[in-house]
């Protein structure tokens, strides 16, 4: 059996909580059945002053780094609601999965973790709180943001060449002689065979395949959630 | 600026004004939960009263509470025949306008309407019964450890955080607790801190902190406290187990480091502004951002 992270590489944890302990010296680092755990209050910081404060907790699950830390509010302040993007165990969700490779790559460090999606979005709460939007946006709740993210992505909102698309993102290999899933009649090769194979890299094959189940769902009326749109 | 008007910002910083939104939303939970226990237990007459770090005089911002206190005659048993029945008939009541989480004798509500689902309103609502006519001591039930009773004295415990001298640090290690996600609860860090300061009432604010640390890192096997209240009956060792101990002695380890290091601002941060024109930065803040990200919600874990 595989072990878990930080007994593989134990040098990952020392250099985590070396890189951020003086930028936040109020987090700190547990082991808790099984899981490494940071717990502490986290400043939202402008010009090196705190403007706001929240308590979190931060759970690294056992496949770290593959997987994305669990980030959740433990202070009680942020309604467990869909328009605080917070689930009912108080877990946030700072962007959707699909963007990772954009927001934080496989090998970032958890400082950069911190600094952007973390930071960001409790940024964006402070806001919220105090009845502004959010800063940068929202993706939508569910399937509708997943759609979102494939529609712009894609160019398109048929959901029929969107599919096609992901189909292609989740293939275990692509050809250059298959018809484009744009539908234009052209070969792959001439067409979209360099932003699928991009697409193919940024986007891991579990994620999307996890997303096109859901828009194939919502789109047969099989998946039974209060947005299905499609 | 030197370290102990520092420290002193920083407890300013910390102070909530009396017509200030935290204290005014807490005030209006409190007349909330009095009538709708009034209301729920009106054949029983308890006696509603403020405790916690409102009625202590050791309320930061970063953690304020407000403890209501709900004690039933002891001759009564419509609220309850044992003090078991009357905590989960109170926690029964509650239910009905709140999430009500469940600690060892107390029952913290927090926010169950769509608009604040699950949002801490900093209440803890304590049930007991008096133990005589007298209306001083009272038992309350303990749903953890051994003993499923506790003996205790509100006005007591009010008076020995009070009256110890040292609640300007005890607001401060408060402060330290929160900034750190320690999970040793107020009262017991309460008593632990006036214990370890009763010798050095008159030394300062830093003297008195570094004290604190010090103990915590080097001696924590040997620090215990007792309840004023009952100091023989009520065992508070499940107060500091060992996992608090060990969390309390490597924190405080880290915290000295940090002052020998980068001094005192490591500790307690820069000196937090007040609301006026927090929205304004907040903004700046924002436009400053390099790579924004957008929030999303994932349906499949956990919201439906």
């Amino acid at each position: 059996m595989r072990k878990v992270w930080y007994k593989e590489n134990p040098a990952l944890l020392v250099e985590m909580k070396e890189e951020i302990k003086d930028d936040f010296p109020n987090l700190h680092f547990y082991e808790s059945n099984g899981v490494i755990v940071v717990e502490g209050s986290f400043p939202i910081r402008h010009d090196k002053k705190s403007l706001d404060r929240y308590s979190i907790k931060i759970t690294f699950l056992k496949d770290y780094p593959k997987s994305i830390p669990i980030v959740e509010e433990v202070g009680g302040r942020i309604p467990r609601t869909l328009d605080r993007h917070m689930n009912e165990k108080g877990e946030a969700c700072l962007f959707l999965p699909e963007q990772r490779s954009e927001i934080w790559p496989i090998g970032s460090t958890f400082l950069e973790f911190l600094n952007c999606p973390v930071h960001n979005f409790f940024l964006g709460q402070s806001l919220v709180e105090r009845g502004e939007a959010w800063p940068f946006g929202v993706w939508d709740h569910g399937v509708r943001g997943i759609r979102d993210y494939y529609v712009q992505l894609f160019g398109t909102e048929d959901m029929d060449i969107v599919i096609k698309f992901m189909l292609f993102i989740i293939a275990p290999k692509i050809k250059g002689h298959w018809p484009c899933p744009c539908g234009n009649g052209k070969r792959l090769r001439g067409c979209h065979f360099p932003f699928l194979l991009e697409l193919r890299d940024k986007i891991p094959r579990n994620v999307a395949q996890r997303s096109l189940q859901f828009l194939l769902e919502a789109k047969s009326g099989k998946r039974k959630l209060k947005d299905n749109l499609i | 600026m030197d370290n102990e008007k520092y420290l002193k910002e920083v407890l300013k910083s910390q102070t909530l004004s009396f017509d200030g939104p935290e204290l005014a939303a807490l005030q209006q939970h409190r007349a909330d939960v009095e009538n709708l226990l009034r209301d729920h237990f009106s054949e029983s007459s308890p006696t509603i009263r403020y405790g916690g770090s409102k009625a202590k005089g050791t309320m930061i911002r970063d953690a304020y509470d407000l403890d209501i206190i709900s004690y039933f005659p002891n001759d009564d048993t419509a609220a309850g025949v044992t003090l078991e029945d009357i905590y989960n008939n109170v926690r029964t009541a509650l239910s009905k306008e709140y999430m009500v989480e469940q600690k060892p004798s107390a029952l913290r509500i927090k926010g169950n309407s769509k608009e604040n689902l699950g949002v801490d309103f900093h209440i803890d609502v304590v049930p007991g019964r008096y133990t005589d006519a007298s209306k001083s001591d009272v038992f309350l039930y303990r749903s953890s450890g051994e003993k499923k009773r506790l003996k205790t004295n509100l006005d007591v415990h009010l008076n020995h955080i009070k009256n110890s001298g040292v609640t300007e640090a005890i607001r401060l290690m408060k402060l330290w607790r929160t900034r750190n996600g320690l999970s040793i609860t107020h009262f017991a860090l309460e008593l632990l801190v006036i214990k370890l300061l009763k010798k050095r009432q008159s030394s300062s604010l830093t003297e008195q902190l570094e004290y604190v640390w010090k103990e915590m890192r080097d001696n924590i096997d040997n620090l215990s406290i007792e309840d004023p209240a009952n100091p023989t009956g009520n065992d508070l060792s499940d107060l500091l187990s060992a996992t608090i101990r060990s969390t309390l002695s490597y924190v405080a380890g880290t915290t000295l480091k940090g002052i020998e290091d980068s001094g005192w601002e490591a500790i307690f941060g820069e000196v937090e502004e007040n609301e006026d024109n927090k929205t304004a930065r907040l903004k700046v803040a924002a436009s400053s951002v390099v790579k924004p990200t957008k929030p999303w919600l994932d349906y499949e874990k956990g919201m439906v």
